[in-house]
């Protein structure tokens, strides 16, 4: 597993595993969801997970923020054993909330659904955590909030509030809110499934940016545009199952899964 | 038996009744808010985790909607002294008035706290907020507002229902009238008296209220109408995509 790895959309050297999947199991009641799915993403890699809804891809995410509980295998992110702890016996148990919420702030997540907080502004949805949660001085995290403004193309909006933004906006403005923390892991859930069409690229530029300055990125997308100009491995999921994990170009033109040349006849 | 005028203009503003009126307007403020704090309480014991605790909430909730709140009242000022808890008139009936509100206002808070999208607990669990941080700055700040009515209606029935507290001599507005009544041997009028200080204390509150919900009823942010200075489109657009 050490050995060096480039990638190859960029050339650039991998770094060190930061997100450690070891078979992870998710069931919700008698329904299984994740089928021991395993999975290590590289610092600095950018890993898009496809898939048909109800196929485990955004279980798989919030497993790895732990917003879910999983029922068996381990999940290592940024270092922690997310979620659980583990006696010298192999039995685990779940984290109080408070160990949890800190093992989370290494790591930014967005939702389809942006959930933006309403009832603050734009700059108050950026610097909530940082300053709330980080400790944070607010002359700092209003100076970072703003760079972030700036970096994903809203610097008028700080005043605005949520309801006053579109759709791509909105998105824009949880991408920086979750970037205020200086996360080390960005996980994407389908960010762009709730746009109006002529908003989805807007978005998208942001996340190629992102990528492009070495962000370390999980997506799960419908979006094959955005897997071909910014994935290094492109995964796709069935039935709680990774079936085919890929490089995009060999994803695209020569899937090894027949579930994948399936998927890809439909969405392209 | 014919209406006195005379009677009911010397009743409505006697100082008696204006003492009974002030009575009951403090008594229902005072009983509102420790039944709205324990309320809070219970209502978050009710979403505990922990099964005891749980359990204690649903059954407090049980018991106190579950019986009249007279009979509540004089069990309160009768029989808890013969178990060794003597409590005064004013004490029993800001008990039983406070316990019964914060069963109801317990229900009326964690319904608001559960009609916060569940996207925002996600939202804010992710950014690392712990469930007292998620509350503080997350939930509660979006539950208050919806909140806000049901609690001006509860507000309205605790003035009327502070009422019953005359069953153990509690000197509030209604007590009050029924002693004028005997006196003066001018029931009507009496009565008449009490309904108009009711129905005037109602309507002041339900103009508060009013203004309260517009408050609170506003989108979150500057007034919707205004337009965007850069497109010019209304600003309250973007908020029905969403």
């Amino acid at each position: 597993m050490e050995k060096p790895a480039t990638s190859p959309r960029s050339g650039r050297t991998l770094g060190p595993p930061i997100v450690i999947c070891d078979k992870v199991v998710k069931q919700f009641g008698s329904n299984v969801v994740l089928r021991e799915v395993s999975l290590t993403v590289r610092q600095g890699e950018v890993v898009v997970i496809a898939g048909r809804s109800g196929s485990g891809k955004s279980t798989l995410l919030r497993c790895i923020d732990h917003l879910e509980t999983i029922e068996g295998g381990t999940i290592n992110a940024c270092g922690h054993l997310m979620g659980y702890r583990v006696d010298r016996l192999g039995r685990r148990t779940e984290l109080p909330d408070r160990k949890v919420a800190r093992q989370r702030r290494d790591m930014g997540m967005v939702f389809q659904s942006f959930n933006l907080f309403p009832h603050l502004n734009v700059l108050h949805n950026i610097t909530l955590a940082p300053v709330r949660i980080s400790g944070e001085e607010a002359a700092e995290a209003e100076r970072h909030a703003r760079e972030l403004l700036d970096k994903v193309g809203l610097p008028d909006k700080a005043d605005a509030y949520p309801s006053q933004l579109s759709g791509g906006q909105q998105q824009r403005v949880a991408i920086a809110r979750a970037l205020a923390m200086r996360p080390r892991v960005m996980l994407f859930d389908e960010p762009t499934s709730a746009l109006d069409p002529e908003m989805i690229s807007e978005v998208l530029d942001v996340m190629i940016g992102l990528s492009d300055g070495g962000m370390t990125m999980i997506v799960v997308t419908h979006e094959m545009g955005f897997a071909r100009a910014a994935a290094d491995r492109v995964l796709l999921m069935h039935g709680g199952e990774i079936v085919e994990d890929a490089p995009p170009d060999a994803f695209f033109d020569a899937p090894e899964s027949e579930h994948t040349r399936l998927f890809l006849s439909k969405i392209l | 038996m014919s209406w006195s005028w005379d009677h009911f203009m010397r009743f409505l503003f006697s100082e008696y009744m204006l003492n009974g009126v002030w009575t009951t307007i403090w008594l229902a403020t005072l009983a509102m808010l420790i039944g709205c704090t324990l309320g809070v309480i219970i209502a978050f014991m009710k979403m505990s985790r922990n099964i005891a605790v749980r359990t204690f909430a649903n059954t407090y909730i049980w018991l106190w909607r579950g019986t009249p709140l007279l009979v509540q009242m004089v069990i309160i000022y009768t029989v808890l002294p013969k178990v060794g808890l003597k409590l005064g008139v004013i004490e029993s009936a800001i008990i039983a008035l406070s316990l019964h509100e914060a069963a109801y206002f317990a229900e009326i808070v964690r319904s608001g706290i559960l009609s916060v999208n569940k996207g925002q607990d996600d939202a804010s669990r992710a950014l690392g907020m712990t469930w007292a941080q998620r509350m503080r700055y997350v939930i509660v700040p979006q539950a208050t507002r919806i909140v806000i009515p049901p609690l001006g209606n509860q507000f309205n029935l605790m003035i009327k229902t502070t009422s019953l507290a005359s069953v153990i001599s509690m000197e509030e507005l209604f007590r009050r009238t029924q002693q004028l009544a005997q006196i003066e041997f001018k029931v009507l009028e009496a009565y008449m008296c009490a309904a108009c200080w009711y129905l005037l204390m109602t309507t002041i509150w339900g103009q508060i209220q009013k203004m309260l919900e517009a408050h609170y009823d506003r989108p979150f942010g500057p007034v919707a109408d205004a337009a965007d200075p850069k497109s010019g489109k209304p600003l309250g657009d973007a908020a029905a995509q969403v």
